[in-house]
């Protein structure tokens, strides 16, 4: 009986184990995706605006919406990890938690579509802040396959949920720098 | 309660996440039309003789309709600009005075100005420079 427990749990995967093969599973995301923009003919069309002036302003206001959905993210989980000086989370902040990341995910949806279908993946290091965007967009999803990933999973390490959830929104945020900041500098803040 | 309004959302935006992976995969870009629409082609698509005269129906790229595509959304639907920079009222013939200078950027792109080359056939790029140069330019 206890040479079954043994096997059982030499077959069990450890901890930082788990974790690497989330990573792995979002490192495959971002490849997909900045392979998908290197290689499919950018359509260069305008796609989705709305009620906005043009779809560049559409993007840059989802993204801000996508932004500031984040950081009440941040701050839901912060409080959830008992983080913040207002004791206990209230049961709602759990739900809310997961409303607003998936609120941040749906309104990204057509912006990383305009990005990938019209525009393509700007391998070109001197065009730095397309360059940088590109690479930021892409490891937005992989990292957030693996934050999905991390909450579904009771088996990963104590830190990788805060850390993981960390990453993903200073990744939106760089998005946010590179592209909306950039356009309403460049344009002002219409809509 | 909550709990199950967030699971029902995580359904949804994981049907409209598979609906964006499929379109990305699936939409093709708008064709662009000719100025001449309409009028007979042959097999391969290009313009037949006119029975009358014998001379080819005009045909070629729409300048206006490229304009349209792939220029408004960054230099605006006038070409007044927005993003990308003002191209109406003349501007492009006093940046450029040799039209090869302005086919060259739409060509190679410049800055933020992506390359048009490898989606554009040079015909395409030939009529959309003619449009900002003439009828943007108010000529």
């Amino acid at each position: 009986m206890s040479e079954l427990t043994t096997v059982g749990r030499q077959r069990e995967w450890s901890p930082a184990l788990v974790f690497g093969a989330a990573a792995g599973v979002g490192a495959l995301v971002a490849v997909a995706a900045g392979v998908y923009g290197g290689v499919h003919d950018a359509a260069s069309e305008p796609t989705t605006q709305w009620f906005f002036t043009s779809t560049l302003h559409f993007k840059a206001w989802m993204t801000t919406v996508a932004v500031l959905l984040a950081i009440g993210q941040l701050l839901g989980g912060m409080w959830m990890f008992g983080k913040l000086p207002f004791g206990p989370a209230p049961s709602w902040v759990g739900p809310g938690h997961r409303i607003a990341g998936s609120l941040a995910l749906l309104v990204s949806l057509p912006v990383a579509y305009h990005c990938l279908w019209s525009l393509g993946f700007n391998p070109d290091p001197g065009g730095a802040r397309r360059f940088w965007h590109s690479v930021l967009g892409c490891l937005f999803y992989g990292t957030f396959a693996t934050k999905v990933l991390a909450v579904r999973s009771h088996r990963m390490p104590g830190w990788a949920l805060p850390v993981v959830g960390g990453v993903l929104v200073t990744i939106l945020v760089l998005i946010w720098l590179t592209s909306s900041l950039w356009f309403f500098r460049t344009v002002g803040l219409e809509f | 309660m909550l709990r199950r309004i967030a699971n029902g959302f995580e359904a949804i935006v994981a049907v409209v996440f598979l609906v964006v992976v499929i379109l990305l995969f699936t939409n093709k870009p708008t064709s662009i039309p000719s100025t001449a629409q309409g009028a007979a082609v042959d097999a391969y698509g290009l313009p037949l003789a006119n029975a009358a005269d014998g001379s080819a129906a005009p045909a070629g790229p729409d300048g206006a309709a490229i304009f349209k595509q792939r220029c408004a959304s960054c230099h605006g639907a006038d070409g007044g600009g927005s993003v990308g920079p003002q191209l109406n009222e003349g501007r492009m013939g006093e940046k450029y005075p040799d039209v090869a200078d302005q086919i060259a950027v739409v060509t190679n792109g410049r800055g933020e100005m992506p390359n048009f080359g490898s989606r554009l056939t040079p015909e395409e790029i030939a009529a959309v420079v003619e449009y900002t140069r003439t009828v943007l330019a108010g000529g």
